[in-house]
């Protein structure tokens, strides 16, 4: 088994102004994809991040204040899951509740030494 | 596990915060209030992805409580007035606003800012669905069939004259209450209607809209001030309205009165409604509700829809139109007396009416004429009507109608 992190970017609730009343389904939506794969047994954690970003950079450590990206490249939260294969993720990530507020979910593989 | 949220809890709960932060800052830092629970709402609907909280209404509550504090601080610093200033034991005093009689209090006043007579009627509208039932302006947009940036211009109005005229969440001057009190049935009777009647596509926003207007009408009769006949009568109506809802579409597909399935429709409503007729009969007033929900009764009360008693729905429509002459009630007479085949008499009402006073139900005047001309066996005029009627209306659903009862008329 091999571990994945999905990342989750744009579809900023904030900035595209959800309701009340669609702010729940939305989270009725992600708690059930949540639920689906806790069954599954494949989700290892995850959390969303709010968009508020800083940058420490260069060997002078510069503090910078974001943001940095667009909304639509804006990181929103991140999953990891097990699985075999890409493909497997991919799979996983058809449910992922935001593609029609123009998410995206990019899946990289985590590096794992087996000794 | 088990675990769901309650239809509709953010929607309900945000009015419900507002209500009550408003109460303790005041109407004057309303937007700054109603950003506040919308933030709530957002990391609500972040923090919850994985795992629901035990008790989320709770844990909103508590939410909302927190955000007293932050407000305190945030109001504190810009300096601004603060109409009621929270000082010794903050905790205690804050959970005072919390308890149900105290929050009921707080929505209770916020109807009347909505309905407040210096607001427009559109204005109205717009705020009360924002502000207190928790809608987007997308949503109130959608549900109007307005642009959002219209639903904008008016909130902003609103606001702006809640400023310029000092309005303040407090209950109306006793002289006034029972004129402010229609006013706010009418509000509530509108909203339904937008809902009821929807000229839009989407469904489930039309249902909210009815749902919204049965919950506003329930918190009134909560206080015993405000209840009266007409209070009771209106939410007889809208319970009668109501429990036909699920009946009235099927397969994308208006169904009319006549051909809907009966043992549909939702008793519990149907027993509710009776109920407040009944208590609306005890009080003196009289309204132009009584008779619009003793109609809405006597088609409740028909088994088959052969059995409608139209006789009486003719005599109730003829008191609505002595209280309130409208060309809306002769274009509904004209449709109960074509139902009967009492074609002098329908058409009679029809000659009555101003057309133009109909605006958006223009084309139901022009479908009437269609029935009573096919009724009369003229159908060509018929066929000149009911093309007129598709060619008025904009819901599709109704078009749909329009257009398959024209080809009904071309076989003929």
């Amino acid at each position: 088994m091999k571990e994945f992190m999905m990342i989750f970017i744009g579809a900023n609730y904030q900035e595209i102004g959800l309701s009340p009343e669609e702010l729940q389904n939305r989270t009725g939506k992600w708690f059930a994809w949540g639920d689906k794969m806790k069954e599954q047994g494949i989700l290892k954690g995850g959390e969303a991040l709010l968009p508020k970003s800083k940058r420490v950079a260069g060997p002078q450590r510069v503090i910078s204040d974001g943001p940095f990206v667009e909304s639509k490249e804006l990181i929103g939260g991140y999953y990891t899951v097990t699985a075999n294969d890409f493909d497997e993720v991919v799979k996983i990530a058809e449910d992922y509740p935001d593609y029609d507020l123009g998410g995206t979910v990019e899946i990289r593989e985590i590096v794992r030494f087996d000794r | 596990m088990e675990q769901k949220i309650v239809d509709h809890l953010f929607r309900h709960q945000y009015g419900k915060m507002v209500a009550i932060l408003t109460k303790l800052f005041g109407l004057t830092n309303l937007e700054i209030i109603e950003d506040a629970v919308q933030d709530t709402f957002l990391k609500a609907s972040l923090k919850w992805r994985n795992q629901l909280p035990e008790n989320p209404e709770a844990w909103l509550t508590q939410a909302a409580k927190n955000r007293v504090i932050d407000l305190l601080r945030q109001l504190n610093v810009q300096k601004e007035r603060i109409e009621k200033t929270v000082h010794g034991s903050i905790a205690r005093e804050i959970n005072e606003y919390f308890l149900d009689h105290e929050v009921e209090d707080s929505q209770l006043r916020m109807i009347f800012v909505a309905c407040h007579p210096s607001f427009s009627q559109k204005e109205q509208i717009a705020f009360a669905l924002k502000s207190i039932s928790g809608f987007s302006m997308n949503e109130i947009a959608a549900a109007l069939l307005l642009k959002e940036e219209t639903i904008k211009k008016r909130l902003v109005r609103a606001r702006k004259k809640i400023k310029e005229v000092n309005i303040t969440l407090s209950y109306p001057n006793p002289e006034e209450v029972q004129e402010r009190i229609s006013g706010v049935l009418h509000i509530i009777y509108l909203i339904f209607n937008e809902g009821f009647h929807s000229t839009k596509q989407d469904q489930l926003i039309s249902k909210d809209l009815c749902g919204e207007a049965l919950r506003l009408c329930k918190l009134l009769l909560v206080k015993e001030n405000f209840r009266t006949g007409s209070t009771y009568a209106l939410f007889a109506l809208l319970c009668y309205h109501s429990s036909r809802l699920d009946s009235k579409t099927g397969n994308g597909e208006i169904i009319d009165l006549k051909h809907q399935d009966r043992s549909k429709w939702y008793l519990p409503l149907i027993l509710l409604g009776n109920d407040a007729l009944h208590k609306a009969m005890e009080f003196e007033d009289r309204s132009v509700y009584h008779f619009e929900a003793a109609i809405a009764a006597e088609h409740v009360k028909a088994i088959k829809f052969e059995n409608t008693n139209w006789k009486k729905i003719i005599a109730l429509y003829q008191k609505i139109y002595e209280i309130m002459p409208s060309d809306h009630v002769l274009l509904s007479m004209a449709s109960v007396y074509l139902q009967i085949n009492e074609l002098t008499q329908a058409a009679s009402a029809l000659n009555r009416i101003n057309k133009e006073s109909l605006s958006q139900r223009i084309y139901l005047y022009h479908g009437c004429y269609a029935e009573y001309y096919e009724k009369a066996g003229e159908v060509q005029n018929a066929l000149q009507e009911i093309e007129l009627a598709i060619q008025l209306c904009s819901n599709q659903h109704e078009q749909h109608y329009l257009k398959k009862k024209k080809s009904r008329l071309l076989k003929k």
